[in-house]
């Protein structure tokens, strides 16, 4: 091939992709959507909502459930549910709200609305409760996942759902170490005295070489572990006013201790280093585990796995233990019309959420809470008696932006490369600078 | 090489050829202007703003964006996890590739397979690679640590006065993080350095060795007399652009720690954070776009340091070579 012959192949090739991507940027304005009076129709005439969330699991699959119900008993409506995973739901979201193409309903974590609606992100909503019918107030919730759709006195979402975590615990491995009760069923902790008992007596090396092979207790997912221990002993990462961290605060420092005293004095659970921890209790290697009850379902397609939920311990002075809640929500701007029919969804959600109960969750209305459909549901109405006391990660607008700094301090300090103080000095001072840049 | 200036040289006649050579640079300059150039000075206009992804206003703040990075420490220790890895890397990885190039030149038969072989890695994505590593590492299922334990039990099983195999911590040990991701990084990249290894060995005369063996000089000898310094032109290209990548080391962690969910975004304690992915987490994490650029540009302002650091060492050694 001569090589004039060759240039005028590559210059071809940039021209193709030149005209490529014009066709592309001019793809981008004409969408699918046909706004008529403030409604997106499809086709035939029927209002389209769009309705995003991360359910990538069983979870997912109940959610389908529900929304095929919804379009069944509202024919006018149908709904294109998109699933993205929880990874990159997140960034997909905010672009989607930053620069448009937001679907009209998406699920929000409890703890990630401040931050969305700092940034006037959201449709308000309390026209809606106001009006609807039957009538849905703060009668109708829990009060934590109720307080949480609120930011600034605008109620911006509808609480679908509280998922604390919990103690899952192998009744089995309870048996065998005789941690039973009069009847002779596996008798969960309550408090730490039992729960360091139990947890040593679960601790076994079964094969021989002097190294435990069975362990008390794992750590799972550090942050909301950590969460837990630090709200028992009345720790907090911000200030009440929100102005500063508190994570160097006695109370902090004591609850990591524990934590730390666990894996390195009292030797009941592994270091975190390369343990699989979630797979080593589906394994039925671990005793005891404190992890969401969005788990659950993980654990029941676990062949073989005699386990059972319950509240978890209580290791400090206080009740407290993590939960976190999904949130129903609009965009800022969605039309009226629009509005009203995807409120339409979100109430029916609400309504329905027994189905939701059943995926492993903890429903936020009281209703279906109370009835004894949901009672019958062992492992949820166990961790639905921690409801109370449950708490989330501070509802600060930089709340999502606390973790990086924090969750390798917690790390540091179970992995015994710092001490709970230097630790933490760190994180707060790091929380600090971020609370001061604007 | 010199450039002509246009006009210089050429008569106004023949002007209009300028005009034609435009046009067929336009198609180029257009994909470079909209996606390289027009992005780049953007990136300076947004990162002297306190731009959040959100907000519906990005108020001009001059400078505080870089001041605010240089007093973030995670920024330093972002710098010395990347500054750590390219020191990992570069000499090892160059070591590796010459070694392999060294071999396949001495190769009578099968080189080209091994050129393949060794080849290979460079064109898998670094997504897949880091898959694929991520498994290999995993210190209770991972393949590495099986071979290594049977190792180790083979030699205990003859003999040997060894301490029964603990599984080592590859990617969960704070220590082990950035050794890890070098070695993954030198088997993904080597390939691409034994290439030009291999072109420059190509270029030396073989006369020069004749008269080396003639003289009586061994392998040894031979290799430092001979190959060492007519290869520098090449060593010297290849660590200079070995620099350069791994400065902006990016993908190897994000696939082993961030795009992993549950885990914590950088590695145990940090370990696995290089400046590429801080401004990745800042920027698309926290979208706080006006910071997470004012680290990119930070980034590009010590990899532009040391480019023109390094070309001038190239330049001296060609003004040098041909004394």
């Amino acid at each position: 091939m001569n090589s004039f012959y060759r240039r005028a192949c590559i210059h071809a090739h940039s021209v193709i992709a030149l005209l490529c991507m014009t066709f592309l940027l001019g793809g981008c304005d004409s969408s699918s959507r046909t706004p008529s009076q403030g409604v997106t129709r499809t086709s035939d005439g029927k209002i389209l909502l769009k309705f995003w969330n991360g359910f990538t699991g069983p979870d997912g699959k109940a959610m389908e459930q529900m929304v095929a119900r919804f379009k069944k008993q509202n024919p006018d409506v149908t709904v294109q549910m998109q699933i993205i995973p929880w990874g990159t739901y997140y960034d997909k979201l905010t672009l989607a709200l930053a620069y448009g193409g937001a679907p009209d309903v998406f699920v929000m974590h409890a703890s990630r609305l401040p931050g969305f609606a700092a940034y006037d992100a959201f449709q308000p909503l309390q026209q809606h409760f106001a009006s609807s019918q039957p009538p849905l107030g703060a009668k109708d919730f829990a009060s934590v996942p109720w307080q949480g759709t609120f930011y600034k006195d605008q109620q911006y979402a509808m609480p679908l759902d509280v998922h604390p975590i919990g103690l899952f615990y192998n009744t089995r491995l309870f048996k065998e170490a005789g941690i039973v009760d009069a009847e002779g069923n596996a008798k969960p902790p309550k408090n730490l005295d039992e729960f360091l008992d139990a947890a040593k007596r679960l601790t076994k090396d079964t094969n021989g070489d002097k190294r435990p092979d069975q362990w008390g207790f794992v750590y799972t997912w550090q942050r909301t572990n950590w969460l837990t221990f630090a709200g028992q002993f009345g720790a907090s990462i911000l200030s009440p006013d929100g102005s500063q961290s508190t994570l160097s605060a006695p109370e902090n420092l004591r609850a990591l201790s524990l934590m730390h005293d666990l894996i390195y004095k009292h030797k009941v659970a592994p270091k975190p280093e390369g343990v699989d921890a979630w797979l080593a209790f589906r394994q039925g290697k671990v005793g005891m585990t404190l992890e969401g009850i969005y788990m659950l379902t993980s654990l029941e397609e676990q062949k073989g796995l005699p386990f059972a939920g319950a509240p978890a311990p209580q290791f400090g002075p206080k009740q407290a233990v993590w939960g976190g809640s999904h949130l129903l929500c609009q965009p800022r701007g969605i039309t009226p019309e629009q509005s009203q029919a995807a409120w339409r969804l979100m109430r029916f959600l609400s309504d329905d959420s027994l189905i939701w109960a059943r995926a492993g969750q903890v429903p936020a209305r009281l209703d279906t809470r109370n009835s004894p459909q949901f009672k019958a549901l062992e492992v949820q109405s166990q961790f639905a008696k921690q409801l109370e006391y449950v708490q989330y990660e501070p509802l600060h607008p930089k709340s999502d932006a606390f973790f990086p700094l924090i969750e390798p301090a917690l790390e540091s300090v179970l992995l015994n490369i710092s001490t709970p103080e230097e630790a933490m000095r760190d994180a707060s001072r790091r929380v600090n600078q971020l609370l001061e840049r604007q | 090489m010199r450039i002509t200036p246009v006009g210089a040289t050429i008569s106004p006649s023949r002007r209009g050829d300028g005009a034609v050579g435009l046009l067929f640079a336009l198609p180029h300059l257009i994909l470079f202007g909209t996606f390289l150039l027009a992005p780049v000075i953007y990136g300076i206009y947004i990162s002297l703003h306190r731009w959040h992804i959100l907000a519906k206003e990005h108020p001009l703040i001059g400078l505080a964006n870089y001041s605010a990075a240089l007093t973030d420490d995670i920024f330093w220790v972002a710098l010395r996890n990347t500054v750590y890895f390219v020191v990992l890397v570069v000499p090892l990885g160059n070591l590796v590739s010459l070694l392999l190039a060294l071999g396949l030149a001495s190769l009578r038969r099968g080189a080209t397979f091994y050129k393949i072989v060794y080849y290979l890695p460079v064109i898998i994505s670094i997504a897949v690679v880091a898959v694929l590593w991520r498994w290999i590492y995993n210190t209770e299922i991972g393949l590495l640590n099986l071979y290594l334990g049977s190792v180790v039990n083979w030699l205990r099983s003859i003999g040997l006065p060894l301490r029964p195999f603990e599984p080592l911590p590859w990617l969960a040990n704070p220590s082990w993080v950035m050794p890890s991701i070098a070695l993954l990084t030198i088997w993904w990249t080597a390939g691409a350095n034994m290439v030009l290894y291999l072109a420059g060995l190509g270029n030396i005369p073989d006369d020069y060795y004749e008269a080396a063996a003639i003289d009586g000089a061994s392998p040894w000898q031979r290799f430092w007399a001979v190959t060492w310094p007519l290869l520098r032109p090449t060593t010297l290209f290849c660590l200079v652009f070995s620099v350069l990548g791994a400065f902006q080391v990016f993908g190897q962690s994000y696939v082993l720690f961030t795009a992993v969910s549950g885990g914590s975004q950088s590695g145990p304690a940090r370990s696995g954070l290089t400046l590429a992915l801080y401004m990745y987490l800042q920027g698309f994490r926290q979208y706080e776009i006006g910071y997470g650029t004012a680290i990119a540009y930070l980034l590009f302002a010590i990899v532009l340091i040391l480019t023109v650091i390094q070309f001038r060492l190239l330049e001296r050694r060609d003004a040098s070579s041909k004394v």
